[in-house]
């Protein structure tokens, strides 16, 4: 099967192109197509993970250009990280496909909707089995297209288009860092191979300047992908794309694109500490950053989009404090748990039509199966014992505080605790108390789009049991299995950890019980007695602010003179070279006038011009 | 021996081919034109006559160049004033700015 | 220097010459131009004279003073003159002209100037008109034979094209 594997990525590009070509004509229709391509690769990508499981890593190239002594190679490579990455995107988009088939459902671009899905897909499924850097940049800038095309589906709206702008320009200023990273390593390598890179790392062929720089280069590009600080501000807005895009792509797949091309190129990482580090206080800060902003957002969505981006920070912090491990099965718990998150809160905003949380409640008895798998999720991701986030998220404290990173640590426990607050906080407004007057006919979505959830939910429960410090690191072994520079299966971490991490999460679900559950706080303790922390939280810190302020304006400045420049200097000389030639050659369309003296004046001038300069110059002049 | 050097020669002829060269490009009659033409010819015969006399190596050839070029001038007076008579059946004119159809 | 009787003959014939080409060149009236022309015709006949070509001096006076002048006229006479109005374009044409005549006349001069060749005493004004038969009927007797030739091309062509093709007119009308 692992031969084939390059299959798997051609499903949903013939659900694109074939969306594309006849979408029109198939209408509603096209949804199967969409959904049966993605079966198709979702059951392969099962055989080939399975396969994986016994078989070493498949690896199939061959060559694409050849210049001077150099050449470039396409292909493919199932490792154990790209198996377990085709699986997650495959099973994700698979559902979000089949998700959509309801929640689209009337959609006038419903076709273009499962085309641009089929597109992302595509592009993410190639970007996981790249076995080079060059490849993998062409997916990367590829999923990069299907996002901003997804969040930007709702053109008619200004939100959508300035977001999918956003997004998009975002992004491009963390890939700038990451071609750049690409570019000095294959100054230093000769070659894009992911391989041939370790193998020079390993050698010590590479200067540790060097290595800390192209990593740090990269990471960057990870920073914009994965919506890490100070590049985040394009996730939350993304949220004004079509709800499954949010879950197919800013939870589940393209935004761990980042934690994964970090995970690719672990051995870079882990041999220079400055890289490591880096990596891991990005990480920590943006968990608790983010997470701190969630408290007092009120779009249901957004709270969940800043939980993601404080979620990748997590995975971000287990990667810099050398837990690969920890970082991957934390990317693939989060991908289900927060997937069904978003599909849920796809499946509540279906039912109430508003994101406003302040105007939903008492949600729970009308929405009988969505509110149980939301809670679920909420379970999962406020690290709850037994659900699966609590696992991941005890591999990453255990490697953060097996790495030294005590700091850091304990930035992530607080950042647990708000996980924990918001997430319930969440859950309590929209599913707790009184019903508000104005939600009449709020009814249970249909079957297509509960289904999905339900194996997202059955998997955020359950996902966790591949990887446990109970019943065996299976996950973790198999990872790390042949490779020695992705560092132990499992890390020992003295057992208060888990217990100071289950005490912080349900400390944070009691408060949030205390102040939306039974009200016994008041909800507005924050509000009235710091009202400045409120408001800076309220307003995430005022980033995006500060970013319109210093660079926007900043380059609407340079821009304006720049366009000075062009108006008046470039454009000058352009329009004289255009006005010298045609008057030029107006004056040569004169003399043209078919009479014969004009021409023998010409003629006789010119050599009068001849004879009298060869009479100052030719020295027969005494 | 002779109070008339030879470039004083050269120089009246160097004028009247200048006068006959403006007048050749500058007037609009046809007649006049070719009348400037046969002036600058003279010009030159001038000065094959005087280098006949005066030049480094003296001899009667160069008068009979000049009776070559009086011979052709008169011939191709003629033949020009022929074309002229028939362009003038077909134009209607004999002004040289007229004379464009070339151009087209 | 001394005015001897040759140069002040030269002088004064130069400028008549000069005169004539001038007058060509500033009258208004084709008839007046061509009559101005004349003149110069002359003298540089005259001028041939001093220069001990009596046979060129002869022949420029018959062919030019005399044929082509007479046929210039005639010209002249067959065609209509009723515009004498300047020419609307070309001013700028005659200001680059009259720079460029100058310009040559000036690089001309220099050489003309800086000319310096030791005169020879010669006998071409002995028997001249005898001088250049002998020449013509045995040296150049090949060239003088093909202007022959060439007169009578001229002639032929002349009478063709100047002659009323009348089928064709005849066909027009």
């Amino acid at each position: 099967m692992m031969e084939n594997a390059w299959i798997i990525p051609l499903f949903p590009l013939l659900s694109f192109l074939f969306l594309i070509l006849f979408g029109k004509r198939l209408k509603e229709a096209s949804a199967y197509i969409g959904i049966l391509l993605t079966l198709a690769s979702l059951v392969y990508s099962l055989l080939v993970l399975f396969e994986r499981f016994t078989a070493p890593t498949y690896k199939a190239e061959g060559v694409w250009l050849t210049i001077g002594d150099v050449q470039l190679t396409a292909g493919f490579e199932v490792n154990q990280l790209n198996a377990l990455m085709l699986v997650i995107v495959s099973l994700v988009s698979f559902l979000v496909h089949t998700y959509s088939k309801g929640y689209m459902n009337g959609d006038d671009r419903f076709p273009v909707f499962y085309a641009y899905l089929g597109l992302f897909t595509f592009a993410m499924l190639g970007l996981v089995i790249s076995p080079n850097l060059l490849q993998t940049y062409f997916f990367w800038e590829l999923v990069g297209l299907g996002s901003f095309l997804l969040i930007g589906f709702y053109f008619y709206k200004e939100e959508a288009k300035a977001a999918a702008k956003k997004a998009f320009i975002m992004t491009r200023i963390g890939d700038v860092g990451l071609l750049i990273g690409m570019i000095l390593l294959f100054w230093q390598v000769g070659s894009f191979e992911y391989d041939e890179i370790f193998a020079a790392v390993e050698a010590g062929s590479i200067s540790a300047t060097m290595i800390t720089l192209t990593a740090i280069l990269i990471f960057i590009g990870a920073v914009g992908k994965s919506g890490q600080f100070p590049l985040h501000t394009w996730l939350p807005d993304a949220m004004e794309g079509p709800t499954p895009v949010s879950a197919l792509i800013h939870a589940a797949t393209m935004v761990a694109a980042g934690v994964y091309l970090v995970a690719a190129l672990f051995p870079l990482f882990t041999a220079s500490e400055t890289a490591l580090m880096t990596v891991a206080i990005i990480g920590a800060f943006t968990a608790i950053f983010a997470a701190s902003i969630g408290l007092v957002q009120k779009d249901i969505k957004r709270v969940l989009a800043y939980s993601t981006v404080s979620q990748l920070g997590y995975m971000m912090l287990a990667l810099g404090s050398a837990g690969y491990v920890a970082g991957v099965f934390h990317l693939m718990t989060h991908a289900f748990f927060k997937a069904l998150l978003f599909l849920a809160a796809g499946s509540v905003i279906h039912a109430v039509h508003t994101q406003n949380i302040e105007h939903m409640g008492g949600l729970w008895k009308k929405l009988r199966i969505t509110g149980p798998l939301f809670l679920i999720g909420t379970l999962a991701i406020s690290g709850v014992p037994l659900f699966s986030g609590f696992f991941s998220k005890d591999e990453i404290l255990i490697a953060a505080w097996a790495h030294g990173n005590t700091v850091l640590f304990w930035l992530a426990v607080i950042a647990a605790f708000f996980t924990a607050f918001y997430m319930f906080r969440l859950f309590f407004m929209v599913f707790a108390g009184e019903a508000r007057s104005d939600m009449k006919n709020v009814h249970e979505s249909p079957s297509v789009m509960t289904m999905p959830m339900v194996v997202l939910g059955v998997l955020a429960v359950v996902a966790g049991y591949v990887n446990t410090p109970w019943f065996g690191t299976f996950l973790g072994d198999w990872l790390v299995e042949g490779n020695h520079s992705l560092g132990h299966g499992h890390i020992e971490g003295p057992a208060w950890i888990m217990v100071v991490a289950t005490v912080v999460s349900l400390l944070g679900i009691f408060l949030a019980w205390l102040m939306y559950g039974k009200r016994s706080l008041s909800r507005d303790w924050l509000t009235s007695r710091a009202p400045l922390t409120y408001k800076t939280l309220y307003n995430k810190y005022y980033i995006d602010e500060f970013y319109q302020l210093t660079i926007v304006t900043g380059t609407k400045f340079f821009s304006s003179f720049l366009r000075f420049l062009e108006v008046f200097l470039v454009e000058g000389i352009v329009k004289g070279v255009a006005g010298i030639t045609s008057a030029l050659g107006k004056l040569g369309s004169k003399f043209q006038n078919g009479q014969i003296q004009t021409y023998g004046t010409m003629a006789f001038v010119g050599l009068a011009i001849l004879v009298v300069i060869y009479a100052v110059t030719g020295g027969y002049l005494k | 021996m002779s109070a008339v050097p030879v470039q004083a020669y050269l120089a009246l002829a160097l004028i009247l081919f200048c006068i006959g060269l403006y007048g050749a490009l500058t007037k609009r009659n046809t007649v006049i034109v070719l009348i400037s033409i046969e002036l600058m010819l003279n010009a030159v015969n001038i000065n094959l006559v005087a280098f006949s006399k005066y030049g480094i190596a003296p001899s009667i050839t160069g008068q009979i160049f000049a009776l070559f070029v009086i011979t052709v001038a008169a011939a191709e007076a003629a033949v020009g004033l022929a074309i002229l008579i028939a362009l003038y059946r077909n134009r209607q004119t004999v002004n040289i700015d007229e004379m464009d159809t070339m151009k087209h | 220097m001394t005015f001897s009787g040759e140069f002040l003959a030269f002088m004064s014939l130069a400028l008549v010459a000069v005169i004539g080409g001038v007058l060509l060149l500033n009258l208004t009236k084709v008839v007046h131009m061509v009559v101005a022309l004349v003149f110069t015709f002359v003298s540089i006949a005259g001028i041939y004279v001093l220069l001990s070509a009596e046979f060129v001096a002869a022949v420029q006076i018959l062919i030019y003073s005399g044929a082509i002048t007479i046929i210039m006229l005639f010209g002249i006479m067959l065609t209509r003159h009723n515009d004498t109005s300047e020419p609307q374009t070309g001013r700028w044409r005659k200001l680059l002209l009259f720079l460029g005549v100058l310009g040559f006349a000036f690089a001309v001069y220099i050489g003309i100037y800086n000319l310096d060749i030791a005169q020879t005493p010669t006998d071409l004004h002995v028997n001249n008109t005898e001088q250049i038969g002998i020449e013509l009927y045995s040296k150049f007797i090949i060239p003088f034979e093909v202007t022959s030739v060439l007169l009578l091309v001229a002639l032929i062509g002349s009478i063709v094209l100047a002659k009323r093709d009348d089928e064709k007119e005849a066909e027009e009308e």
